[in-house]
């Protein structure tokens, strides 16, 4: 027996028709629990519980708005009072007034205009209420509901329920609580222990989550460090010329348009031209855009685009280095960031306006598409995503391509990560010397295709406690 | 990436028998792009910045032609070395858009569909490769209501009858109350003062660039001779805008002629469809894919994407069709060998391994500390990095700091700053939670901004707030010496005020004799600022890797 089902049954020993609050004091127990033991000696016949019912009323949205405003019929009959009514200018509820005051005998018709009979310049008088129709016919109209409730009046325990908590077979004299005392003293030899009701209920231990964005952040990581990538990272507030201009990417770009990047103020812009690869940039877009390049454009400060950024710096500064000192690095490396990046949006429920990205980098000798491919397939293998790649075009790769990614819920291919081989412009270098294979892509895209239960990106953003604890670890 | 809308009809007619719907989304596909049913009538195609060319009907079925080896069209010069038209271009323009490209097409039939493709393209290419006709901006005539002499220029606020119009107005008026005034006057706006560049005439102004063409000179299904203005603020532009103009008008059938601009005394001939060549070596190409390919191939895969092709010696020569304005070096003729091979055939072979991966300090700290913060019984929250000064400041009881990234140009009053430290998102967070069972313990592991000497810094914090109804000072100063002792550092806890806090149950975490963090009972007002309904207590420390 539990004891709760104890504590019930000695309270009601010796008395009779107990209430369930007056019960559920004496056994020093809450009322759900009370009721719960109840439920439980009643199956066994232990307990006697009588009940009173009651019927109870509830006007449905109908009946509440005729409860405030009058009867339809009886308001048509205030309309029809005042003044000639023809039938064809009710409106709304009006129509369904027509139809009981004509049922009620209080408005005859005659040619389309509605004349109240005796009885109904009575009823005119007298106004009568939702509640003289009466609960049948409130029902009936389905205005309201009749539901009935049971009340406990009285509980009284059973002779059985009485023998039961006497018997030499209960658990009287058993152990209930293990306590530090009893461990040490051995008191416990020999000596029966209560058992518990597998059955009752439990509240659930609340379990404290890590993010599952975050969480997934890491895993990206470690997809990125099993796969022999060592990570790096850069600034989130960073130059034009790292976000745009060492890429390759034109000064009149659409991209770069205060439409579409944050661009920051209150931190002074960059003087971009004592960086030692300056002059191979403004080449390349001098002759790649035919057109000016501007060192005070690529100063400008902003919140990264993209964190290919990240993969920009390390490109520049590598191959700087190798220049200079061709053995300075074992080839191939590999590196790869993660990090927030920006974009101006109007924030809305679809709309974010910064996200999670991860780039990654090979930087090596004679490395090719297919190298870039395998690298790819291989990593999202990792995250368990199927991927095949199409043509596609970034202004910092050729070849470029497009990672598509299976979406098993979704049973479509989405666009996921851009990629490629980085154009000469940005290495300075001939690729018969070094090649770099580099892509990037958003995380949050990542986890849509991963969680089905997740319908939106925005969810993952500055939620409630209660989102939280409801997700599965 | 641009998105144009194809009339159905019109692109099968021109991709000819052998085509139906799943094939013609395949093959684009495979070229890159993608094409799906618009409506009934039309196809919307999204094509790369780069292919400007495949912004209509006409393009698209070229490059598919090609790709499929249906055609093998690939030449689009120009004999005639006389020009067809002159442009003089005056000074006036020099200062606000002072490039102009032109293109004559005669004997074209044009019906409904193709003249609406033709405009299609102009619209979409000025839209986009043209940046809103602030680079590109094109209008197109009847040549023969043109009257030389033909000049572009910037003229005084005259009149004209605008197209579509009945009336004359004068150009002010057009670029005050015209839709397209209204949308572009942008455009030729410099220092706030308007000009007012058109081509023009013996008869008058034929276009108010590059804003609104002229009723005189509309182009109509029946037009057999067509005169295109092509004007901008790049030379290289406006001109391949018309080699991209000229080689529609001769798939549809034209004699196109070149227009001489007389710069001054320098004189060019647009659209000028030279033919230019370019070699790569095959071995480069097939190292750089990593697919073998070979001579025999090479040329048909070379056709496929619409270029000429010849092998001399080991090199292969491409001609670079007059139409592309993405060819800027081999690099780009080898993308379009590996899309000609086909990137599904393309064999995944893994590149050199040399060394173990590894994470930086920061991401072994960070995963440290949450472990430790979820191991206390601390669910992780994230939130945005921008913030506004109200939401950082204001509520959280502080006052407003001067050293932070202010965003220069945001879209909503939301953001307006990168946020400075970690607790009002959080409580942010609680708030939004206090309908949810007591207590809450939550955490946040993430980056902060603030700005030292005109520079940013950008920081990693850790923040976690408790709430509930038996929240107090201690609890939280049992959290941060658990953490902290289990992250194995040495701290120190001083007397401290800090004004989201109340006073008197608040301390300051130090490190190595410096201000690392705080935690404390926040202030009551706070909480209501918040609307957190139970007493709550938080901490921020910084955390980051020096």
């Amino acid at each position: 027996m539990h004891r709760y089902e104890r504590a019930v049954l000695v309270a009601l020993k010796g008395k009779k028709g107990m209430e369930l609050e007056e019960l559920a004091a004496a056994a020093h127990i809450g009322r759900d629990e009370a009721m719960w033991a109840l439920e439980n000696l009643k199956g066994r016949g232990f307990v006697d519980v009588s009940y009173s019912a009651s019927e109870n009323l509830e006007l449905g949205d109908e009946g509440k708005e005729y409860e405030r405003d009058g009867l339809p019929e009886v308001r048509l009959l205030e309309k029809a009072s005042m003044g000639k009514t023809a039938v064809s200018s009710l409106v709304g509820r009006e129509k369904i007034g027509l139809q009981w005051a004509k049922r009620n005998g209080w408005i005859t018709i005659e040619a389309g205009m509605i004349r109240l009979t005796a009885r109904g310049l009575e009823a005119e008088k007298k106004r009568p209420g939702i509640n003289e129709l009466g609960r049948d016919e409130i029902v009936k109209r389905g205005l309201g509901t009749v539901s009935e409730k049971r009340h406990i009046t009285g509980i009284s325990a059973t002779k059985a329920g009485i023998d039961a908590l006497g018997s030499k077979d209960g658990d009287d004299g058993a152990i209930d609580a293990v306590d530090r005392g009893m461990i040490s003293s051995g008191l416990w030899k020999g000596m029966k222990f209560k058992p518990y009701d597998i059955a009752a209920p439990v509240e659930p231990r609340a379990v404290a989550m890590s993010h599952p964005l975050r969480r997934l952040v890491e895993e990206v990581k470690d997809a990125y460090a099993s796969s022999g990538f060592r990570e790096v990272s850069g600034p989130a507030v960073e130059s034009s010329f790292w976000a745009f201009d060492s890429l390759f990417v034109p000064q009149d770009h659409p991209a770069r348009d205060a439409q579409d990047t944050f661009y920051a103020s209150n931190v002074g812009s960059v003087q971009v031209g004592d960086l030692p690869y300056i002059s191979t940039v403004k080449k390349a877009h001098q002759r790649g855009w035919h057109s000016k390049w501007s060192e005070d454009i690529a100063g400008q400060m902003l919140l990264r685009v993209h964190t290919t950024s990240v993969s920009a710096r390390y490109i520049y500064n590598i191959v700087h280095e190798l220049k200079s000192n061709p053995g300075k690095y074992e080839l191939p490396i590999k590196l790869f960031s993660v990090g927030r990046v920006f974009r101006n949006e109007a924030l809305d429920y679809r709309h974010l306006a910064d996200f999670y990205q991860h780039d990654g980098v090979i930087i090596g000798r004679n490395l090719t598409l297919s190298n870039l491919f395998d690298t790819l397939t291989k990593l999202y293998q990792g995250l368990g995503i199927k991927v095949r790649f199409k043509p596609s075009y970034f202004p910092f790769v050729e070849p470029g391509a497009e990672l598509m990614a299976y979406s098993e819920g979704r049973k479509e291919w989405i666009e996921m990560a851009g990629c490629g081989i980085v154009r000469e412009e940005i290495t300075g270098v001939s690729r018969n010397k070094l090649t770099v294979l580099a892509w990037g892509s958003g995380i949050e895209r990542l986890m849509l295709i991963r969680d089905q239960s997740i319908s939106s990106i925005v969810q993952l953003y500055g939620n409630g406690v209660g989102w939280l604890r409801g997700r599965k670890w | 990436m641009p998105v144009v809308q194809l009339d159905k009809r019109y692109l099968y007619s021109l991709l000819g028998s052998g085509f139906d719907e799943k094939s013609l989304k395949d093959h684009v596909a495979k070229l890159g792009f993608e094409i799906e049913e618009a409506d009934e009538g039309s196809l919307s195609l999204e094509v790369t910045a780069n292919r400007p060319d495949l912004l209509c009907a006409l393009g698209l079925a070229r490059a598919l032609k090609n790709f499929m080896h249906k055609t093998k069209k690939f030449n689009y010069a120009i004999e005639d070395v006389e020009p067809a038209l002159e442009i003089y271009v005056d000074p006036s323009v020099k200062r606000i858009r002072p490039y102009v490209a032109g293109v004559v097409a005669k004997g074209i039939k044009l019906a409904d569909d193709s003249l609406a493709d033709v405009i299609t393209f102009t619209e979409k290419f000025c839209d986009t490769y043209g940046r809103s006709r602030r680079k590109v901006a094109i209008g197109m005539h009847d040549l023969d209501a043109i009257k030389p002499p033909v000049a572009y220029r910037c003229e005084k606020d005259v009149e004209y009858v605008p197209l579509g119009g009945t009336k004359k107005a004068r150009l002010s008026e057009v670029l005050a109350s015209s839709p397209k005034g209204i949308q572009y006057s942008g455009i030729i706006a410099k220092g706030g003062k308007k000009f007012f560049p058109v081509i023009e005439d013996s008869q008058g102004v034929a276009s108010f660039v590059p804003i609104l063409n002229s009723q005189r000179t509309r182009v109509t299904p029946s037009t057999t001779n067509i005169f295109v203005d092509i004007t901008g603020t790049s030379e290289y532009a406006v001109n391949k805008a018309a080699e991209i103009l000229g080689a529609m008008f001769m798939d549809l059938g034209a004699k196109v002629g070149r227009v001489a601009i007389k710069y001054g005394r320098r004189t060019v001939q647009t659209p000028e469809m030279k033919t230019s060549y370019m070699s790569v070596p095959l071995a480069r190409a097939e190292r750089e894919i990593g697919v073998p390919i070979g001579f025999d191939n090479v040329i048909s895969l070379a056709n496929k994407m619409g270029y000429e092709a010849a092998l001399v010696g080991k090199m292969v020569r491409f001609s670079i069709p007059q139409y592309r304005v993405d060819v800027i070096d081999r690099q780009d003729l080898i993308e379009d060998i590996a899309i000609g091979y086909g990137y599904e055939y393309i064999n995944p072979m893994a590149a050199p391994y040399t060394q173990s991966g590894g994470l930086e300090q920061q991401t072994l700290i960070n995963r440290k500390a949450t472990g430790i913060m979820v191991g206390m019984g601390f669910s992780e929250f994230t939130n945005s990095y921008l913030t506004n000064e109200q939401a950082n400041f204001d509520k959280a009881g502080v006052k407003r700091e001067e050293s932070i990234v202010v965003l220069q140009n945001p879209k909503t009053a939301e953001i307006s700053m990168m946020r400075t430290w970690l607790l009002p998102s959080l409580l942010r967070n609680l708030g939004a939670s206090s309908h949810d069972s007591m207590p809450q313990d939550v955490f946040e592991l993430d980056m902060v901004f603030c700005v030292q000497g005109s520079k940013p810094v950008e920081s990693y914090h850790l923040g976690a707030a408790s709430v509930g109804p038996k929240a107090n000072f201690n609890d939280m100063k049992a959290v941060v010496e658990g953490l902290l002792l289990s992250m194995g550092t040495q701290y120190a806890v001083a007397e401290f005020r800090h004004d989201s806090f109340i006073e008197g149950r608040c301390a300051q975490i130090k490190m190595a004799g410096k201000h690392a963090g705080f935690f404390g009972e926040l202030h009551p007002k706070v909480l209501r600022n918040f609307g957190i309904e139970e007493p709550a207590v938080a901490m921020e420390i910084d955390i980051s890797a020096r």
